[in-house]
């Protein structure tokens, strides 16, 4: 979360070069008859996962894919909703200077089963379906002895109820989304929720000061979102989110009441995005963003808050004509934070507002839907705060020293890089990929854990 | 806790009291007998193939226009999963399992009655190479001229498939399958390509791609 104690902890990355080798498998519990498809939606259309993903490559929808998340998930035949992916990975960071490396890099060049996930997915009936998924963490923390210990929680949500009223004058397709997440119900890979990258080791460091919108409300919120479709050229969409507490709280399901953004009133979330179709090309361009008053005690949920205003800008583009799938991601988000005023006065943070940048591009190309690489270039920048991003600590003698892998260089957020990937999908329910995130940039640097959002 | 068993509860019941008031004039189903083909066609054949057959993507074929019989006897194969070729098992084997005879029937003639756009000629040299492969076939690879079967307009006939004013991805992938006999079996089209070149494929489906619809309309 992007409060001020997780903005300090949600730093960037140093001099390392992560190298995450990833698999990751997702299989159905109940085999269907006779498609080759398994997880639960390929069960319900019949349909391998190209049909719906580009290149096979899971999130990323094809434009077929897109409609059938905006009418509901509802195509097909209704079946069993069940699917469970799991997800194995092994990392190494080459540079692990710290006074603690065990400590600092755990799991460092070893390889470890860290996530499984179950969804809930598939028609519920004629006008409504759900993506549900639940995961838990093999590494979610260690305890007192330094074991690791699990944890199961909720991940991304999505119930909706759709119409689609097409005939040869007009296209309309509206709906209504349930969901935890703001941009869950995006169809777009540009995004944060179904952004890049889409899958990553646990143990690998990553750049993670992070606008609110991505990620930062992931789980702690429950929102009902509206949106339609018009004439498959301009989609747009509102919704209002409150703290997923009370009888909306499995949404948030093993999220603790510390970690629960609060938020003070309903929370304001627009999308709008205008796209074009022609031959296999596929075009979008849009923006979106939120206004979040967030509560600066999670255990106190009372007093002034911290005012978020973010918006952002995304563009994508896919060229799908097998056996070539290419697309391309580009998202920038804008972040201005008015903090609570009593965040300056107990000195959690220098400066009574704050800004932070997010830039993100990423390119794929897929051949024969087996064969995939991507490379992603990122680039986060904003206002310097030396209480929010702190770069040295007290020894016990009192003086001043860097603090080892989160602290920042110079207090500030920024940070650059990029991100490559070549993978191998076996079967189309198999995913093995070497992923590679070179820093070009060190202000900052901090390890940070992340979880999976894929499906 | 409770509340929120309470409130999943709730949504369950009200899921499935609106269940019972399905709309058949709006379904998206496909194991529902009692949906309308033109329902079918339209919220879900349209998502692919345009709501009056039409596709933007090059990917899936042109349904406009084409050969009622044809079209019968391709989704029935695919119900059966003997038409098998790669695409046929990625889009169409889960779509059209569940269609009953009645429904098929009325997909064909939903889009048998639709009125194909077709492409514009952007080589004419290759156009015309594509003319003369369709007209007089290509002696030197042993392949018969293509309007024997499928008529001087290539406006096809039963079920024998109109190929004027389709995709030419789609004609390209298609004879690349017939040669290569990657499920579609019983069909004179494996001899036929079985020396077709690459390159007189592109040209005869550049040729059929750009065949307006006025000159091999099926109706």
């Amino acid at each position: 979360m992007s409060t001020p104690s997780s903005r300090l902890e949600s730093a960037l990355l140093g001099s390392f070069i992560v190298v995450p080798a990833v698999l990751v498998v997702a299989l159905a519990l109940l085999m269907p008859r006779n498609s080759g498809a398994v997880p639960a939606y390929a069960r319900q259309t019949g349909q391998n996962c190209v049909a719906c993903h580009a290149g096979g490559q899971f999130p990323e929808l094809t434009p077929y894919g897109r409609l059938f998340k905006l009418t509901g998930y509802t195509i097909g035949k209704r079946t069993i909703p069940l699917s469970v992916m799991a997800v194995a990975d092994y990392t190494h960071t080459r540079n692990t200077n710290s006074p603690d490396p065990h400590a600092d890099f755990p799991k460092n060049n070893s390889g470890t089963f860290h996530v499984a996930s179950i969804f809930l997915a598939g028609k519920i009936i004629d006008n409504l379906g759900i993506f549900g998924q639940w995961t838990y963490d093999f590494y979610d923390h260690q305890n007192n002895n330094g074991q690791w210990v699990g944890h199961f929680l909720a991940d991304n949500f999505d119930l909706r109820y759709a119409d689609h009223l097409t005939n040869p004058q007009r296209d309309w397709i509206f709906g209504v989304s349930l969901n935890n997440n703001p941009t869950v119900e995006d169809p777009w890979n540009n995004t944060p929720a179904w952004g890049y990258p889409y899958q990553t080791s646990s143990f690998a460091v990553m750049p993670s000061a992070a606008p609110l919108i991505a990620g930062g409300l992931a789980q702690s919120v429950a929102g009902l979102t509206g949106y339609a479709y018009w004439d498959r050229t301009v989609y747009a969409a509102v919704g209002a989110y409150k703290t997923a507490d009370n009888a909306l709280s499995f949404l948030s399901l093993g999220v603790q009441n510390p970690d629960l953004t609060k938020l003070d009133s309903p929370m304001p979330y627009w999308r709008v995005a205008f796209t074009h179709d022609w031959g296999p090309n596929s075009f979008e361009a849009g923006t979106f963003g939120l206004s979040a008053q967030v509560y600066p005690d999670s255990l106190n949920p009372h007093g002034p808050t911290s005012h978020y205003r973010d918006i952002g800008v995304d563009a994508q583009y896919e060229y799908l004509l097998n056996p070539h799938t290419i697309t391309a991601q580009l998202t920038y988000i804008n972040e201005k934070v008015n903090w609570a005023n009593s965040l300056v006065a107990d000195g959690s943070v220098s400066n009574s507002s704050d800004t932070l940048n997010s830039f993100n591009l990423k390119g794929t190309y897929v051949y024969d839907a087996k064969y995939g690489v991507d490379l992603d270039l990122f680039n986060v920048s904003g206002s310097s705060d030396a209480a929010l991003y702190p770069g040295t600590q007290l020894d016990d003698n009192g003086n001043p020293v860097p603090i080892p892998v989160t602290g920042s260089v110079n207090n500030n957020p920024g940070a650059r890089g990029w991100i490559a990937e070549v993978f191998w999908k076996p079967i189309q329910y198999v995913r093995l990929g070497v992923l590679v995130l070179q820093p070009l940039q060190r202000r900052h640097k901090q390890l940070r854990r992340r979880r999976t959002q894929c499906l | 806790m409770k509340r929120s068993l309470g409130f999943t509860v709730t949504l369950g019941a009200l899921a499935a009291l609106v269940g019972g008031c399905a709309d058949l004039d709006q379904s998206r189903s496909l194991g529902n007998p009692k949906v309308p083909p033109e329902v079918t066609a339209r919220q879900v054949c349209a998502d692919c193939h345009g709501v009056e057959g039409n596709p933007t993507s090059p990917e899936f074929p042109r349904l406009a226009g084409q050969q009622k019989d044809y079209l019968i006897a391709q989704l029935k194969k695919l119900r059966a999963r003997v038409r098998s070729d790669p695409a046929a098992q990625s889009y169409m084997w889960g779509m059209a399992h569940n269609l009953t005879d009645a429904q098929i029937k009325g997909l064909a003639e939903y889009f048998s009655q639709q009125v194909p756009t077709h492409s514009p000629i952007t080589d004419p040299v290759r156009y015309a190479r594509g003319k003369q492969i369709f007209d007089k076939g290509i002696p030197a690879e042993q392949t018969p001229p293509c309007m024997a079967c499928h008529g001087p307009n290539a406006k096809g006939h039963g079920v024998f498939p109109r190929l004027a004013s389709q995709q030419a991805s789609y004609i390209v992938r298609q004879l690349e399958v017939f040669q290569k006999n990657e499920g579609r079996p019983g069909t004179p089209m494996t001899q036929v390509t079985h020396r077709m070149s690459h390159q007189n494929m592109l040209d005869v489906a550049a040729y059929l791609s750009a065949l307006p619809a006025t000159e091999g309309s099926s109706r």
